[in-house]
């Protein structure tokens, strides 16, 4: 490199660091009552109206600052467990991290519901029961296997797996129940979405893997279809293996988990005592939020706004008031 | 042998063999083989159970929870403290670049890089810069692109400052060359997903680890590169050097290094590219920036996750081209400074840094770093997009009536008969049919790490989802190299061409897969076919660069004697200029090879099951031993394929000397 270059560099390399210390300088002298709360937000969109929720309310009642991570799923465990991010307020039951983080190391705290009743099923849309009524119980399904039926799936009928991320035991399901289907793995959320999405535009017959909550049913209109009832012992995940009979029942409901760290929980700020008490009304309620932002392409503070200014009452429930 | 009988036995410059001792016939033979057991004994022979160790994943999951409790426990082992303090300082310097960036305001921060660009490289290059900066904000995606920029600037710096001298050393020493080569495969095959959570364990989430991350995927071809650029260095100039007394240090720094100096800005610019197309993955684990507004995008605004898949895209060509023009205006070759020329540039570098402190000042006064709206922009762009994407959603527009038959005649008659043919074949048939394939391929070495790489993924436990994965492969690579190979001939023969492929190129590298695929999967509702169209848009702009370089650098005079000898430009193209680019190209291959296994994971989030598929289940369900054992088996397939395209290059070479 040439002196000059060197001289160049130099002198821009000392203004920046001349900036620097103005920048932490002007940094230091912020709000100290509530301090930094760190959300984190996951990928979904109601995971998004939680944490814009939370936020306005940390912001605007206590002072807090709140930064917002994006950190997926499995990491965010270690990310509570090292005090990066203070609280989760949408767990699926991760029950294998739950056993390592939060009984045995002890890093993270579980506080509770936010609420909300997770819970995954069968589904097909709703116009598919007027031609064939008896959909809505798996029974129905036996022998009519060939409505579902696709280029890829040959003779058999196809059935849309769901994203690699969520606990799932269709394969063994399909299996135990003796369905003449096809599982095909359709991959992540947006992909399973652009699949069925497409079938049901056109009006044909599909049967996926879904859940509540999720703001798309509000506009989709599925139907459930009823799995054989829960027995003690009953699995709910592939991952536990063995035979496929014990895998021969619904999938559970279950409530969605608020996770805390540690470090966040003994803290001792507002927030800690705030986020405890915070929780939904319902699944309706987030899904009105989510379906503002992902539906209506809101802005995620906006749509959090809304429904706030709507909901005083509940919002007061949140203060302990 | 005397040499009278070599003249004797020197084989014909076009080898007779008898018909049925073609390599493809022979290939066909064994393929027909394998194709009677399939019908005869499909599905009936699975890989067998008591072939398969399954305690590994065990293992792997344990020693996952044991780093785990170790890293978290009240008081923790000393070796994290080197982690701590190296995770520390990288957060630190992310951390304070990117609060640089945001505290200039965006007039301060755009007007000091084109500055700064104008002063170093030249008045076009400044004015590509400017238009990037232009477009973050107009964009309305400043803040998220502050932070990517800040997080690339550490990652591709740091990834040269590691890179550049391995690849030296590299190109200096065939021993470490050799040693470091399965090393640097690894780090470009396995995928990121298989190791996130290790590198969060140990350097926690956020800036450190998402650097980490982007380094093990962009250091390598910084590496390879620069071993290349300086094992090109003539060895008669090297010899003259040392001749002249040179000492080993000055042969380097004096001879080697300018004389290599193309081959290392292609170094810088592919570390670059490499290092931009992690932004995604590094934004699951802390990164955020745009690769966090790409992620939640996906799920919430297509639109709005496209229109951050771009700004990747401008980023990496800004700084791609940014520090090309730097670099090209400060070669000490081309330029020849005056004591006055000198004195002028001095003066001209304080009045850009003056220049520079009075924006920053001033717009810090104004309060523009408040003052910035540009949402209105962002607003009619995203209607822009959100137009297109309509389009394609909808099942009764015209594009749909083409692309859904045709996703579907090539699922049910290409992919699945091939999936199944692979899948469905005895075990022992498959293995024994592609090493016999391997063999006729390119020899019996090959053949026995096809063998031996095919058998460790049955014993791994992954043998049907990685003949899923294989079959996938296969197409994809086949359809890679043609189109990279036809486009990288027809770009070195044409300057229009080739200028219009850089820029496609650097798109399709660095634009987030997964941003223009799920609106592929709205057009083509089908399992495979997305996932091999990723692999493909991602892999060939690879292939089409290296050929492309390949055919132009063949040597002149080579082309000029044929000329001379009236061939015509079809003739010395096919019988001339690709024959000697042959090392170019088949480096083509295996690098279109290693691309193509890179994407198997984004295949695996849309919908085509196989290795894939369990990588991502292993990260995202914290199954870290059945993420890192489909990634072995990931990387068992490219060390097969691999060996075998590079094995047909040297048995074609000893049949060149022959």
């Amino acid at each position: 490199m040439s002196k000059r270059l060197a001289s160049g560099l130099g002198a821009v390399l000392a203004l920046a660091a001349v900036f620097a210390v103005w920048v932490v300088g002007s940094a230091a002298a912020g709000k100290a009552a509530c301090g930094t709360v760190v959300l984190n937000e996951q990928a979904w969109a109601g995971s998004t109206a939680n944490t814009y929720v939370a936020k306005y309310v940390l912001e605007k009642n206590f002072g807090c600052t709140v930064k917002v991570t994006q950190i997926t799923e499995i990491p965010v465990y270690q990310a509570m467990a090292s005090g990066k991010v203070d609280a989760v307020l949408e767990d699926w039951q991760h029950v294998a991290q739950y056993k390592q983080f939060v009984t045995k190391q002890k890093t993270v705290v579980l506080v509770g519901s936010n609420g909300l009743q997770g819970h995954i099923g069968w589904f097909i849309p709703k116009y598919l029961l007027k031609q064939y009524p008896q959909f809505k119980t798996w029974k129905g399904l036996k022998g009519k296997e060939t409505v579902f039926k696709s280029p890829e799936s040959g003779s058999q009928g196809m059935f849309l797996g769901g994203d690699p991320s969520y606990e799932q035991k269709d394969t063994q399901l399909i299996q135990a129940l003796g369905l003449n289907f096809k599982h095909v793995t359709v991959g992540a959320e947006p992909a399973e979405v652009a699949r069925f999405t497409q079938t049901i535009k056109q009006h044909k017959p599909v049967i996926f893997y879904w859940w509540t909550p999720q703001y798309l049913n509000k506009n989709l209109d599925l139907a459930e279809v009823k799995l054989p009832a829960r027995f003690k012992g009953c699995q709910h995940d592939a991952s536990a293996g063995g035979n496929v009979k014990q895998y021969r029942c619904a999938y559970a409901t279950y409530p969605l988990e608020k996770l805390f760290s540690k470090k966040f929980a003994t803290s001792g700020s507002p927030a800690v005592s705030f986020l405890r008490k915070w929780r939904w009304p319902s699944n309706v309620d987030q899904n009105y939020v989510a379906n503002l932002i992902a539906g209506q392409h809101m802005d995620p503070a906006k749509a959090a706004e809304t429904w706030i200014k709507a909901h005083p009452a509940f919002v007061k429930t949140w203060l302990g008031k | 042998m005397s040499v009278a009988g070599e003249v004797i036995v020197r084989a014909p410059a076009i080898d007779h063999r008898p018909w049925w001792r073609g390599r493809l016939v022979q290939c066909a033979s064994v393929v027909a083989l394998m194709y009677v057991a399939y019908r005869v004994w499909n599905l009936q022979y699975p890989w067998p159970a008591w072939l398969e160790w399954n305690s590994l994943g065990g293992y792997l999951d344990n020693f996952q929870v044991w780093l785990s409790d170790s890293r978290n426990a009240a008081n923790p082992s000393f070796v994290f403290s080197i982690f701590n303090g190296f995770s520390s300082f990288l957060e630190h310097l992310v951390t304070w670049l990117n609060t640089l960036l945001l505290d200039l305001t965006w007039v301060g921060t755009t007007a000091a890089f084109v500055l700064i660009e104008l002063r170093f490289g030249g008045a076009r290059a400044a004015l590509g810069v400017l238009a990037a900066f232009a477009s973050f904000a107009l964009m309305g995606l400043w803040e998220p692109s502050m932070e990517t920029l800040a997080l690339m600037l550490a990652a591709v710096g740091l990834s040269l400052l590691v890179g550049v001298p391995m690849g030296v050393l590299a190109g200096r020493s065939d021993r470490f060359l050799r040693a470091i080569t399965p090393v640097l495969d690894a780090a470009q095959i396995v995928p990121a997903f298989a190791y996130l959570l290790p590198v969060v364990i140990l350097f926690s989430v956020g800036p450190a680890a998402a650097v980490i991350t982007t380094m093990i995927y962009a250091v390598p071809p910084a590496v390879r590169i620069t071993a290349l650029g300086i094992r090109g260095v003539a060895k008669n100039t090297v010899e003259a050097a040392e001749a002249l007394g040179s000492t080993e240090r000055q042969v380097l720094t004096k001879v080697q290094m300018p004389l290599a100096r193309r081959m290392l800005l292609l170094g810088v610019n592919q570390t670059i590219l490499f290092a931009l197309s992690m932004v995604v993955i590094a934004g699951l684990i802390g990164g955020g920036g745009l690769g966090a507004v790409v992620t939640n995008g996906l799920y919430s605004n297509p639109a709005l996750a496209i229109l951050a898949g771009f700004a990747i895209v401008i980023m990496a060509i800004a700084l791609d081209r940014g520090t090309e023009a730097i670099a090209d205006r400060t070669d000490p070759v081309r330029r020849h400074l005056t004591d006055a020329k000198r004195r002028r540039l001095r003066l001209l570098t304080l009045a850009t840094a003056f220049a520079i402190v009075t924006i920053v000042a001033v717009s810090r006064s104004l309060g523009a770093g408040t003052l910035y709206g540009g949402r209105t922009a962002q607003d009619w762009l995203l209607a822009q997009v959100q137009s297109a994407l309509d389009y394609v959603q909808n099942p009764s527009a015209f594009l749909f009536s083409v692309t859904e038959p045709a996703g579907n005649f090539l699922i049910e008659h290409v992919l699945l008969p091939l999936q199944q043919f692979l899948v469905e074949t005895p075990w022992l048939v498959t293995l024994a049919g592609l090493t016999a394939i391997a063999f006729v391929l390119s020899g019996l070495r090959p053949a026995l790490t096809t063998f031996a790489m095919l058998a460790s993924i049955g014993v791994l436990g992954m043998w049907e989802p990685a003949m899923d994965t294989l079959s996938q492969v296969l197409v994809a690579t086949l359809i890679t190299v043609t189109i990279g190979f036809a486009l990288g001939v027809w770009a070195a023969e044409s300057r229009i061409v080739s200028r219009v492929l850089r820029p496609v190129n650097d798109v399709l590298q660095t634009l987030p897969q997964l941003v223009y695929i799920i609106p592929f999967v709205y057009l083509m509702p089908v399992s495979i076919v997305p996932g091999i169209v990723a692999s493909v848009l991602y892999a060939f702009p690879v292939v089409e660069r290296l050929v492309e370089r390949g055919v132009r650098d063949v040597a002149p005079d080579a082309v000029e004697a044929a000329g001379a000898f009236g061939a015509t430009r079809r003739q010395t193209l096919v019988k001339v200029k690709v024959p000697l680019a042959g090392d170019a190209i088949m480096l083509g291959v295996n690098q279109g090879i290693i691309m193509v296994l890179a994407v198997v994971v984004i295949g695996g989030l849309v919908g085509s099951g196989g290795l894939g598929y369990l990588v991502a289940q292993g990260l995202q369900r914290g199954e870290f031993g059945l993420g890192v054992i489909a990634s072995l088996a990931i990387l068992a397939l490219g060390i097969a394929l691999d060996r075998v395209t590079q094995g047909t290059r040297r048995a074609r070479k000893v049949g060149d000397e022959r």
